[in-house]
């Protein structure tokens, strides 16, 4: 059912074409869609917030450091509808994130596909921010 | 990126005209009553008191434009992206609910003037304009909706793409309408009382309602001038457009099926807009929504980010500031 729920949204999105969604805050303000950052982790925290869901990592670096990052998602409702729910990444799961980075250069992105271990892929994104168009935002239009 | 907004144009184009053909189709089968004796057969159902029942959970997922599209618009400034590095962003795109119903996109919410414009004054066009090109200078510049006091009135019920749940409770003599997005309850009596003195001005103006027969009148007015009409960047060209304390919005709720309302709003401003216009949109019925608790502020990390932002271009571009 709840594949099910998602395959619709998902096809749902592509049939829309350029249309994407509408949300809270505008992408280039806070985000540069000319630094895209790839996170690999642990999840430290989920919070299902609005108007936008932040998701909390610790990334160790080449040289074993371990950075705690935070990265923004859509909105909780607009997550659901995507198929997430609380179990989707449990604390300690080991993830990917691809994003954006801030333009403020702290250690904070604009998410966009979280990848688990297993290899499923869960589109993050606040869509229609405005967030640079890579093919990934299942709302974007397919070539 | 130009290829692609022709592309998308084009799409836009044709599902206009498609979905325009089936209106039209409607209409001429709905002209014939006897064709179809079922869609006759619909009544609406009453609350214990006597009212139109509009009671339940509601959503208005719509993937219709705002406005039809003119060439001099600039969706990537009315989306906060002046630089032009964004994508833009559009209406939201949700062709079906949950439910798996077909929403099917008109050609725009703005249904008069004819044209699908609304006659914005160009003065509140400039300052909204700038106002948007320095949305990380101060939360001066951003939209209420960005600094989580409001949507407005009307501007709640146009069309976003979450967060768009409505729960609609009626009681003898008022309506209640909870919208989700922000967290606003508007209580609307229904006893013919008049409207609040004129020294009392609000965010969300005040509502006044009436029954003509299965439409619910709501007549708003003593708005505050610190509002806009709308603020997501769905609603385009007409997003953070100043509201004025001249504003007077009339609402029509019209319950036309199980699942549908008809939601018309017509908004004049003398201030603001060189003429009345009127949007349209419907309200679907999805039971199993469950609205969150908005919670805005305490989650607004988006606020302090976007203004961290703009000081970080500030240090990058020292050359710029004033000893």
């Amino acid at each position: 059912m709840r594949t099910s729920l998602f395959m619709a949204g998902a096809a749902a999105a592509m049939l829309a074409g350029g249309a994407p969604l509408a949300a809270h805050h505008a992408f280039s303000a806070e985000f540069d869609g000319t630094r895209p950052v790839t996170l690999k982790g642990k999840v430290t925290k989920m919070e299902w917030i609005n108007p936008h869901a932040w998701l909390h990592m610790e990334v160790r670096g080449p040289d074993g450091k371990v950075i705690s990052w935070a990265v923004e998602g859509g909105a909780p409702n607009a997550l659901l509808r995507r198929g997430w729910n609380r179990n989707s990444v449990p604390l300690g799961t080991e993830i990917v994130v691809e994003g954006f980075r801030a333009k403020d250069g702290s250690n904070r992105a604009n998410g966009r596909d979280v990848t688990l271990a297993n290899g499923t892929k869960l589109f993050l994104g606040s869509s229609g921010t405005g967030a640079p168009a890579d093919g990934r935002d299942s709302a974007e239009p397919r070539k | 990126m130009r290829n692609r907004g022709l592309t998308s144009l084009a799409i836009i184009a044709t599902v206009t005209v498609v979905a325009l053909a089936a209106v039209a189709v409607r209409v001429m089968t709905t002209g014939a009553s006897t064709a179809e004796p079922a869609a006759a057969a619909w009544t609406a159902s009453r609350t214990a008191d006597g009212q139109p029942d509009l009671q339940g959970i509601w959503t208005n997922y719509d993937s219709t434009p705002f406005e039809i599209f003119d060439a001099g618009d600039k969706p990537g400034l009315y989306s906060g992206d002046p630089d032009g590095t964004a994508r833009g962003t559009g209406p939201a795109s949700f062709p079906n609910d949950v439910t798996g119903r077909k929403l099917v996109p008109r050609k725009s919410l703005v249904v008069d003037p004819p044209n699908g414009r609304v006659p914005i004054m160009p003065w509140a066009e400039e300052r909204r304009n700038y106002a948007l090109a320095h949305i990380a200078d101060s939360w001066e510049y951003q939209t209420t909706w960005e600094r989580c006091i409001t949507r407005g009135v009307p501007g709640g019920l146009f069309p976003t793409g979450y967060g768009s749940g409505y729960q609609i409770l009626q009681t003898p003599g008022y309506v209640m309408i909870l919208y989700e997005m922000i967290h606003e309850a508007r209580i609307i009596p229904l006893d013919g009382r008049p409207h609040v003195g004129p020294a009392l001005r609000l965010w969300n103006g005040d509502s006044r309602g009436h029954w003509e027969g299965n439409t619910l009148v709501v007549d708003v007015t003593n708005y505050n001038d610190k509002g806009s009409v709308a603020t997501n960047a769905a609603s385009q060209r007409v997003r953070a457009i100043p509201q004025s304390e001249a504003l007077h919005a009339i609402e029509r709720f019209t319950r036309i099926d199980e699942n549908t309302i008809d939601y018309q709003v017509t908004i004049e401003d003398p201030k603001v807009f060189t003429t009345p216009w009127t949007a349209s949109m419907t309200l679907n019925r999805e039971p199993d929504y469950q609205m969150f608790e908005y919670a805005c502020h305490e989650g607004n990390q988006a606020m302090p980010n976007t203004l961290s932002a703009g000081r970080a271009k500030d240090t990058a571009r020292p050359a710029t500031r004033t000893q």
